[in-house]
């Protein structure tokens, strides 16, 4: 489903991807984790296409589609998610007003027919109960004044609606409390699928004992410097990044 | 000085012949219209700009039409070149107006100006319980229209304004609307400013106010050569409130500025003020906010926020907000940003899916949208919405 070769990737003129190779195909998890400032999140803005980052080599391609040749919204609108680190929040806009106009706009480009109020407002009740979100949030400008919980929550409840086929998910453990991560992994779970595949992007290897990897991999400088099954990630929490580091050095 | 002398030599021969009108054309030949050196007319050389590009004398044929008329119920009220026009207008039965002579009002440079030349006042007193709305059909060189609302106690009234000009000539409007609220009294004042690009406009709004009373002022401004609005509201009595909302979303050469003042005479009163400027292109913005509170006017709580968004490099903002407070025990605030658009927010949106323009379309709308919360008549307010609509498409 997708495939990054060689990638590098800069922001204001310095380079942070330096090379990058990641295969993801669907029906994986894929974890990758890494220290502080190693990259993670420039992969997940890079993939979510984000402009200030600048790809100076290498390529992606997503269901054999160029995917640096498509705006954000165009990706999208073709199935990749990416839940952010830190939501945005938009005074004025409310999160049904902003998910109706989402939503109808990918099942246009997908040719589908828009939602009207009644079948979006059932499909909203339906995906509310995914991820414990309250209504009453939802009428509420978007992420204002939002709790870290409640912020991470509309992003997984957003992922439910919009029923990505790549969900990219960027840090969303951080900051939640134990009940807050379980809803949340619970979500990612229930909406996962032979057909979807999940890239977690964490520092911490405690989400990944909810949300399950079939692949763990290691960023380092840039790099994807190891990469192995989900006890790679136990042995991280155990060991920290220190042991990987010193073997690169040996290298 | 010489500039000056000819602007208003060459409107000397329009002014008025009574008492009141000589006196005030005397007293405006006195302190001059502003100059370069004006503080409050600092970003806004408005004596010049009209000298360059007004001829007085001009006056062309403009028939009024009454497919510019809200089309809501209430009394619709006309003004040709500053007349009022009785035939023209549609006047709901428990409508009090009256058409006649120019009465004293303040004192500052525009006002005497109207009050000099205003071919009449119209008197409206509130007790309606329809809606007005007020028309100014202008295609002279200069129109002073002149209008003062009694608010009598415990009465209310809601109000809104609109100039439709001719394409032919470029017109300056020099309006004055003067409010006395009374006790326990309502007033919202509403004017949606989207004029042709050859359009000069200086409009003044006056309101003193009562105890318990509320006045209410929203301003919509989208096109125009020039608009200045001036704002003043007095709140001398115990207890009321004066509101001030505004929008102004501008693009190629125009220029607004809104002026404002707020004066809080006596304790328990509050004022609250929210404006909002989007500009692009090569437009400009003034924001000049001032909140008095006198040395009576104590548990006095105002509240003041100007927040702008450049949309171009070319943009220009000027804002400031100015506090004097002799009270001590008030609880002020103020606040004033400009910025760009966030590109954080555009790019969240877009990451679900919603292309660029409706993103920034989306985003912008939300940000102008939170001074509209008082406007009343719905058709008035469907207007305001797709004119800020078409502005951000």
């Amino acid at each position: 489903m997708l495939e990054v070769k060689n990638l590098h990737a800069s922001i204001e003129d310095k380079a942070i991807l330096k090379g990058l190779d990641l295969n993801v195909n669907a029906g994986e998890v894929h974890a990758i984790m890494g220290p502080n400032g190693s990259g993670k999140s420039t992969l997940a803005s890079v993939l979510a296409g984000r402009e200030e980052y600048e790809v100076s080599d290498g390529s992606i391609v997503y269901q054999g589609e160029d995917l640096l040749e498509l705006a954000p919204e165009e990706r999208a609108q073709k199935g990749i998610f990416l839940a952010f680190q830190y939501p945005v929040e938009i005074p004025g806009v409310s999160t049904t007003n902003f998910l109706k106009t989402a939503l109808n706009q990918v099942r246009e480009a997908r040719g589908e027919k828009p939602l009207d109020a009644v079948n979006f407002l059932k499909l909203m009740k339906e995906k509310m109960k995914l991820v414990e979100i309250d209504q009453s949030l939802l009428s509420r400008s978007l992420n204002e004044g939002f709790s870290g919980g409640e912020k991470k929550r509309n992003e997984i409840f957003q992922m439910a609606m919009l029923e990505p086929t790549l969900s990219i998910l960027d840090e969303t453990d951080s900051g939640l409390d134990i009940d807050a991560l379980k809803i949340v992994a619970d979500g990612v779970n229930k909406l996962k699928s032979e057909k979807t595949a999940t890239i977690v992007v964490t520092h911490y290897q405690r989400l990944l004992d909810y949300i399950v990897p079939d692949y763990v991999h290691v960023l380092y400088k840039g790099r994807i410097v190891k990469s192995g099954d989900k006890s790679l990630a136990l042995e991280l929490e155990e060991k920290g990044y220190d042991w990987i580091k010193s073997e690169l050095a040996e290298a | 000085m010489i500039m000056q002398t000819s602007l208003l030599d060459s409107l000397a021969n329009k002014v008025g012949a009574s008492a009141v009108q000589q006196k005030s054309w005397e007293l405006l030949s006195e302190i001059g219209l502003p100059q370069k050196k004006s503080e409050s007319y600092k970003y806004t050389p408005i004596t010049a700009i009209l000298q360059k590009n007004i001829n007085w004398e001009l006056e062309h044929d403009f028939s009024v039409e009454h497919e510019f008329f809200y089309k809501e119920e209430g009394s619709h009220l006309v003004f040709s070149n500053g007349v009022f026009q009785k035939e023209s207008s549609k006047i709901k039965s428990d409508l009090s107006i009256q058409f006649g002579e120019v009465s004293e009002g303040k004192h500052d440079p525009f006002s005497l100006l109207n009050q000099s030349l205003a071919p009449g006042e119209l008197v409206i007193t509130a007790g309606t319980k329809f809606p007005v709305f007020v028309y100014h059909f202008n295609s002279a060189g200069i129109a002073n229209p002149r209008i003062k609302v009694k608010v009598e106690d415990g009465a209310s009234i809601r109000l809104y304004e609109k100039l439709i000009s001719s394409r032919q000539v470029n017109t300056f409007t020099n309006s004055y609307v003067e409010y006395e609220v009374g006790r326990n009294a309502f007033a919202y004042h509403t004017k949606v400013q989207n004029y042709h690009e050859n359009v000069y406009s200086h409009e003044t709004v006056v309101a003193d106010v009562q105890s318990d009373s509320h006045f209410y002022n929203n301003t919509y401004s989208f096109d125009a050569a020039l608009i200045r609005n001036n704002l003043v509201i007095n709140l001398d009595g115990e207890n009321c409130e004066g509101h001030m909302y505004g929008v102004f979303i501008l693009d190629k050469n125009v220029h607004v500025d809104n002026n404002t003042s707020v004066d809080h005479l006596k304790p328990h009163s509050y004022s609250n003020e929210l404006y909002k400027g989007i500009l692009d292109e090569k437009s400009t913005g003034v924001f000049n906010g001032k909140i008095y509170v006198r040395q009576d006017a104590q548990k006095t709580n105002a509240f003041q926020s100007n927040n702008n968004i450049l949309l171009s490099d070319e943009a220009t903002i000027h804002t400031k907000p100015q506090l004097e407070i002799w009270a001590d025990d008030v609880k002020c605030s103020h606040g004033c940003t400009s910025g760009q658009l966030d590109e954080d927010a555009i790019f969240y949106l877009r990451a679900r899916g919603i292309n660029e323009k409706s993103a920034k379309a989306m985003i912008l709308n939300a940000f102008a949208v939170e001074t509209m919360q008082h406007i009343g008549a719905k058709t008035v307010e469907e207007e305001v919405k797709s004119y800020i609509q078409q502005k951000l498409s």
